[in-house]
């Protein structure tokens, strides 16, 4: 999966491509971690091109929304496609994850 | 169509590829693929962080509308389903990172077991398709 990171004034964009899973998680864990250094972190993903992710992929979400959620922070995953969304509603993790 | 990993260490990636590439996986609309490789991973991850196993087998097989994916290792008995579901319903500070796999598997496939048979687990899935 390519992660690419962009800074825009206090915001971060984070643009995803291609599948989350056992074999590229660690990588992401490493893409993501500085994010969760932000004091005040405002995160914003653009999944137009995620094509799936397993329980993997979900537990690095779920880390990274406490952490943020725990600095009053902000983070949204955007455009979805329908799949990988249903990964996310069957596990409950659509409630305590902003998906728009 | 049956392959056998052995060693299994670090072979996440091929045993999923091997699966999708088989020709029981390989004709199935999208959307069945993609509920195929989620659980053919969770299965396998499973399987590689707790059954200490250094061989896997897995299976697949049509029978009229449905697929077979039948997992085998030759670890410590470990039946998968008999951890509690997690709950969906916590809030965020209460939900714990982990135990979602097999649950996923559960959601997506009709069928879902698990078997201790002599040395050996055997987890098998079936799910409906309808050929493209």
């Amino acid at each position: 999966m390519d992660v690419k990171i962009t800074k825009q004034d206090a915001k971060t964009f984070v643009q995803l491509t291609g599948r989350l899973d056992t074999t590229n998680a660690e990588q992401f864990q490493s893409d993501i971690t500085p994010l969760m250094e932000d004091a005040n972190p405002d995160i914003e993903f653009d999944c137009t091109d995620m094509e799936y992710t397993s329980s993997q992929g979900l537990r690095l979400f779920l880390m990274l929304q406490k952490t943020v959620s725990s600095k009053g922070g902000n983070m949204v995953l955007k455009n979805m496609k329908t799949q990988v969304k249903e990964v996310f509603d069957i596990t409950g993790f659509s409630n305590i994850i902003k998906i728009v | 169509m049956v392959k056998r990993f052995d060693p299994v260490a670090g072979r996440n990636a091929d045993i999923i590829e091997s699966v999708m590439a088989s020709e029981d996986v390989v004709n199935l609309a999208d959307d069945l693929q993609f509920k195929v490789r989620l659980c053919v991973e969770e299965v396998e991850e499973n399987i590689l962080c707790y059954s200490g196993s250094t061989w896997v087998e897995v299976e697949t097989c049509v029978e009229k509308d449905q697929l077979n994916i039948e997992f085998r290792d030759g670890g410590i008995a470990f039946d998968p389903l008999a951890k509690a579901d997690p709950d969906i319903n916590a809030s965020l500070d209460e939900r714990n990172i982990g135990g979602l796999g097999i649950f996923i598997c559960k959601q997506m496939m009709d069928v879902v077991e698990y078997e201790r048979k002599g040395d050996s687990n055997v987890l098998k899935m079936k799910i409906a398709i309808k050929l493209q």
